[in-house]
C-alpha cells in the first residue's frame, strides 16, 4: 500500500479532533489527555488516515473516537495485541494505544511485557485514575492499600501495582509520566514518546472526577507535581529511574523516567528486513503445492 | 491386492513412525495412494507410539479398518493402541521375538497362528549396524519380503534419509533392510499376498498432512499475517507460516497467549491484510470473545480449530469433533459465525481457499474446523490445478464511497464496503460496541436491531451454496449417511461398499458445517425413511444442530462414538444393513404398540 504523503501538509490540533463529543464527566483528567494527544499529533504533522489509535474498555478507551485517526475501541484488555497486529502488517502506520489501568495492569496486564520485549514502534499511553469509573467506581489494580470501594466496603488489603516500575522492569525503553493538569507538558511528553523509535510508555495520571479521592484530583496535582528534570534526573539512568519510579502513588513525578538512546531495532524494521531479503525466495503463490510433490 | 493397512506400534525411541514415514514416501513416489496416521500417548519422548500406513492403487478415505499386518516391537505398547490397531484372522502378525512370548500365546485373540511371526529384529538390527536403533529399517525389509512394495523406493528413500550421515550409515541400513527381506523369503506366509503394481506415474504425487495444506493453501489464498500461540495439534500451520510467509511479504507472530494470536490476527485484518490464526479447542476458548469482536466489527478473519478430544486439555494427541457447539455457538449475543469443516488432506486446500474467501466477502470470522486426524495424517494427493480456484478480495470503499464515507452503511447484501488505516478518507472507528452506520457508539435499540439484522442478511446467501455440499448416491434412495470432517472419508467408503451389496444409500458431506443450510438437508432427507448421523464424538454434535433446524426423519439416528476410538467403514455398513432389513419388515412398531 502507498500512503498519501504527509510531510508537506501542517496539521493543527484542530484537525485530529472529531465530531463526536465525549462521554467523560465533567471535569475528567482525560479531557486534559485528549487536548494533549491533539497537540502532540500536530506536532508529529501525519495525516490522520495515517494514524492508527487502538484502545481497549473504559472510560479512557473511548479516546480513539474522539480523534480523527482510525481508531479501534476494542475489548477490554486487548489493546495491545491488536496494535502489534495492525503495526507488524503495516509498519507504515503511525500506531497508538491507549487505555486504562484496568485494562493494561488488570485485565490485560500479561500482554505489557511482551509488548515491551517485542518492541514494535508504538506508544502505549495509560490513564491511571486508581479507580473503575465505568463500573462506578469499584478497586482498580492501581488503588492505594486501605482504600474503601463498594468492593472494599472495609478498605482494601492489597498493594497496588507500580506501572513505572512494572514496564522498568520488563526493559521498556521509553517511560515517561504526565498529569492533565500540565496539558503543555503531557503533549510534548507524549509528542517524544511517538517520535522515540520503538516501544514507548506514557502513564498519565488522569483523575476520576467523580470517584477519585480528593487528592487526587487536578488541583492537588497542580500543588504536588515535580518534574524530573527540576530534580536533576538523567533519563540514560535506568536505575535511578527505578529509584524514582519507586515514589509512585506517594509523589507526582513527570518527565521521562527513562530513555535508551541506543536501543535494538523494532520488530517491524526486523520484520520488513526479513521480507526484503526472503522475497522471491518461495514458489509463487500458485505453485506453493509444488514443495510437497514425492520426487 | 490393491489395498493394505500396516499397524505398527513400540516405544517411543523404536523409531515405529519414522519406518511409517519411509513408507508413505516410498509408496507416493511409486504411485501408490496412500494415508498414514500416527498415534501417541501426549508424553514426548517415550511412551507409546504408533503408526497406521494404508496403502492402496485406488483413491483412499480413510486410515482403513482391521489391520493387514500388524507390527509390534513389544506387547504392552501395542495393547496401549487397543481399538485403534486391530486385528483378525486375516492379519499377518510380526512381532520381537525377544519380547519371549510363543507365537501361539501372543495377548492377541482372532489371529490365524499360521500367519504370526516372531522375528529377532533387534538382534538383525545390531546384527547389520551394531546397534539395534535400525530395527524400523529391517521391518521395512520384512514389509518389502513379504508384500513386494516399493523395494527400490524404500531403498532409495534409506540412502536419501541418512545421506547427511555418511555412506557407510546407509550401508548397514540397505543391510539391515536386506536382513529383513531374506527373514521374509525364508519363512513365507501361509497364504502368500503381493501388492498390485501402482498405477499411477511415479513421482507425480503431493504428500503432506492437513496442516501444511491449510498454511499452504492460506497463502495460495492471498494470506499475509499469521499469528497464534503453541497449542497440539494444530503447531505445525504456525510453523509452516513463521517460516515461509515471509517469501511472500507477509508476516508471522508467535504470541503470549491465545488472546494475543487472535488479537493480533484482526489487528492485521483491520489495517487491511488476510489475516488467520491457529487453535485447538482450549484455545478457541479464550479466543471466543474476540471473535465476537471480529463478527460486530465486520472483520474478516479465518480460525482454524483442529479439533481434539475435549473438554479441558482431554485427549490433546487424539482425534474427536466435539468443537462443533463452540465452533457454532460460543459467542455472547447474536451472531452467526460460518463454520467450515475439511475432510481430508486434499480437500483442506479447497476449504482453506474457500473459508478465505467467505470471511473476505462477508467481513466476517470463519471458523475453520479441522481435527486431529485430517490436520496430522499424511495421505497422498494428486496434483490441484490451483487455476481453477477464484480468490475473493473484501469490497473496497469507491472515490465515490469515500465521499461520504459511512463504513457500516446499510446496503442491499448488507456488505459495506470497507477501508482501512491509510487510506484517505475511509477514517472510522472500529469497535466491540454496537454502532451506527458511521462507527460512532449507540445505545439506541432501533439501530443495535438493524446492525444485527443486517450482520445476518450478508450471510444468508451462504445456506444457498450447493458447491460446499457433497452428495453423492442415488437420489431416491430412502437409506442416507451424513457425516463431516474425518469421519466423511469413513462413510463414503462405507457407502461404496454398502451399494456394492446391493443396499440404495445416499451420502451428505457438508463442507458448510454452520449455519445449517435447511433447504439443502430437507432435500437430502425427503426421500430419506432410515439413515444415520455418523460422528466422532460422545453426543453427536451435528445431528443436534440438525434437529434445531432441519425436521430429521425419525429414523435418522446418530452414530457416535468418543474421540480415539475409530470408527470402521465395515461396522458403518453393518447398521446400514440392519436398517435396510428393518425398512424391510411390514411396519410391525405400530401394531406392537400395546
Amino acid at each position: 500500500m502507498t500512503l498519501e504523503s504527509s510531510v508537506e501538509r501542517k496539521y493543527l490540533a484542530k484537525d485530529f479532533r472529531s465530531e463526536l463529543k465525549p462521554i467523560w464527566c465533567p471535569g475528567c483528567g482525560d479531557f486534559g489527555v485528549l487536548q494533549a494527544v491533539y497537540r502532540a499529533l500536530a506536532g508529529i504533522g501525519r495525516a490522520p488516515h495515517e494514524i492508527a489509535f487502538v484502545s481497549g474498555i473504559g472510560c479512557s478507551s473511548r479516546i480513539p473516537g474522539y480523534t480523527t485517526a482510525y481508531g479501534f475501541n476494542s475489548v477490554h484488555g486487548r489493546a495491545l495485541p491488536i496494535a502489534q497486529g495492525i503495526k507488524l502488517a503495516n509498519p507504515e502506520l503511525l500506531v497508538l494505544v491507549a487505555g486504562g489501568d484496568g485494562d493494561g495492569f488488570s485485565i490485560g496486564g500479561g500482554h505489557v511485557p511482551h509488548a515491551i520485549r517485542r518492541n514494535l514502534d508504538l506508544t502505549y499511553i495509560v490513564m491511571d485514575n486508581q479507580i473503575y469509573g465505568l463500573t462506578k467506581g469499584q478497586l482498580s489494580p492501581t488503588s492505594p492499600r486501605g482504600l474503601k470501594t463498594p468492593t472494599s466496603e472495609y478498605g482494601s488489603f492489597e498493594d497496588p501495582v507500580n506501572p513505572l516500575l512494572y514496564v522498568l522492569a520488563y526493559g521498556a525503553n521509553f517511560v515517561a509520566q504526565g498529569t492533565p493538569a500540565d496539558m503543555p507538558g503531557l503533549a510534548a511528553i507524549i509528542e517524544e514518546a511517538i517520535r522515540y523509535p520503538g516501544f514507548s510508555f506514557v502513564n498519565v495520571q488522569s483523575p476520576c472526577v467523580t470517584y477519585g479521592e480528593e487528592e487526587q484530583q487536578v488541583k492537588a496535582h497542580r500543588a504536588h507535581m515535580k518534574t524530573l528534570e527540576s530534580l536533576g534526573h538523567d533519563p540514560a539512568d535506568r536505575l535511578a529511574a527505578m529509584g524514582l519510579a519507586q515514589a509512585y502513588g506517594q509523589e507526582l513525578y513527570t518527565g521521562v523516567f527513562y530513555r535508551n538512546d541506543t536501543p535494538a531495532p523494532t520488530l517491524d524494521a526486523l520484520a520488513r528486513e526479513r521480507q526484503k531479503t526472503m522475497a522471491g525466495q518461495g514458489l509463487p503463490r500458485e505453485r506453493i503445492l509444488e514443495s510437497f510433490v514425492q520426487r | 491386492m490393491d489395498d493394505l493397512v500396516i499397524g505398527m506400534a513400540g516405544s517411543g525411541g523404536d523409531g515405529i513412525v519414522s519406518a511409517g514415514e519411509s513408507l508413505i514416501a516410498a509408496a507416493a513416489y511409486e504411485g501408490y495412494y496412500a494415508m498414514m496416521t500416527k498415534s501417541f500417548g501426549s508424553q514426548v519422548r517415550g511412551g507409546e507410539s504408533s503408526c497406521r500406513v494404508r496403502l492402496s492403487t485406488r483413491r483412499v478415505h480413510n486410515p482403513g479398518g482391521i489391520l493387514d499386518i500388524a507390527v509390534a516391537l513389544n506387547w504392552d505398547d501395542f495393547l496401549k493402541f487397543g481399538a485403534e490397531l486391530p486385528v483378525s484372522g486375516q492379519t499377518v502378525v510380526i512381532y520381537e521375538a525377544k519380547t519371549g512370548v510363543a507365537p501361539g500365546a501372543i495377548p492377541l485373540s482372532g489371529v490365524t497362528p499360521k500367519e504370526v511371526f516372531a522375528v529377532p529384529i533387534g538382534d538383525m538390527a545390531k546384527q547389520a549396524t551394531g546397534t539395534d536403533k535400525a530395527k524400523n529399517t529391517v521391518v521395512l525389509g520384512l514389509v518389502a519380503g513379504w508384500f513386494g512394495i516399493a523395494r527400490e523406493a524404500m531403498l532409495r528413500g534409506l540412502a536419501k534419509k541418512f545421506a547427511k550421515k555418511g555412506a557407510a550409515l546407509i550401508q548397514a541400513n540397505e543391510k539391515a533392510f536386506v536382513l529383513g527381506e531374506l527373514f521374509a523369503k525364508e519363512h513365507p506366509l501361509a497364504t502368500p499376498r503381493a501388492m498390485d503394481r501402482a498405477v499411477a506415474q511415479a513421482g507425480s504425487k503431493l504428500l503432506t498432512d492437513g496442516n501444511d495444506m491449510c498454511a499452504a493453501a492460506a497463502i495460495f489464498g492471498g494470506c499475509d499475517f499469521f499469528s497464534g500461540y503453541p497449542i497440539t495439534p494444530s503447531s505445525e500451520v504456525m510453523q509452516f507460516f513463521t517460516t515461509h510467509v515471509w517469501k511472500y511479504g507477509g508476516a508471522a507472530l508467535q504470541c503470549e497467549d491465545e488472546m494475543a494470536g487472535i488479537g493480533a490476527a484482526l489487528g492485521a485484518s483491520f489495517a487491511g491484510k488476510k489475516a488467520m490464526t491457529a487453535t485447538s479447542g482450549p484455545g478457541l476458548a479464550l479466543k471466543t470473545e474476540i471473535m465476537g469482536l471480529a463478527s460486530i466489527a465486520e472483520l474478516p478473519l479465518v480460525i482454524l480449530d483442529v479439533q481434539r478430544g475435549g473438554p479441558s486439555t482431554g485427549l490433546p494427541t487424539k482425534p474427536e469433533q466435539s468443537d462443533l457447539f463452540a465452533a457454532a455457538f460460543s459467542a455472547h449475543g447474536d451472531v452467526l459465525r460460518p463454520v467450515l469443516a475439511p475432510t481430508s488432506v486434499a480437500d483442506t486446500f479447497d476449504v482453506t481457499v474457500e473459508a478465505f474467501n467467505v470471511a473476505e466477502r462477508y467481513q466476517t470470522p470463519v471458523i475453520l474446523l479441522s481435527d486431529q486426524e485430517v490436520a496430522q495424517r499424511k495421505e497422498t494427493v494428486d496434483p490441484i490445478d490451483t487455476s481453477r480456484f477464484q480468490i475473493e478480495h473484501r469490497k473496497l470503499p469507491t472515490e465515490t464511497d469515500l465521499q461520504d464515507y459511512a463504513r457500516f452503511r446499510q446496503t442491499e447484501d448488507g456488505v459495506s464496503p470497507i477501508s482501512h488505516p491509510g487510506m484517505l478518507g475511509g477514517n472510522y472507528q472500529g469497535a466491540g460496541i454496537e454502532h451506527n452506520e458511521h462507527g460512532n457508539p449507540t445505545a439506541s435499540g432501533k439501530i443495535h436491531a438493524a446492525m444485527n439484522e443486517k450482520r445476518f442478511r450478508k450471510l444468508a446467501p451462504l445456506k444457498g451454496r450447493k458447491d460446499l455440499f457433497h452428495i453423492d448416491g442415488h437420489e431416491g434412495a430412502t437409506l442416507a449417511l451424513v457425516a463431516w470432517g474425518s469421519i466423511a472419508g469413513v462413510c463414503r467408503e462405507a457407502a461404496a461398499l454398502a451399494r456394492a451389496e446391493g443396499l440404495d444409500v445416499k451420502l451428505l458431506v457438508p463442507w458448510l458445517v454452520y449455519p445449517v443450510a435447511e433447504e439443502i438437508y430437507r432435500d437430502f432427507f425427503a426421500s430419506v425413511r432410515s439413515g444415520f448421523v455418523v460422528e466422532q464424538s460422545h453426543q453427536g454434535q451435528l445431528y443436534r444442530i440438525l434437529r434445531m433446524y432441519v425436521d430429521v426423519p425419525a429414523g435418522v439416528v446418530p452414530f457416535c462414538r468418543s474421540g480415539a476410538n475409530p470408527i470402521m467403514p465395515g461396522e458403518v455398513v453393518a447398521k446400514l444393513r440392519n436398517a435396510a432389513v428393518a425398512l424391510q419388515q411390514p411396519t410391525t412398531s405400530m401394531a406392537s404398540e400395546d
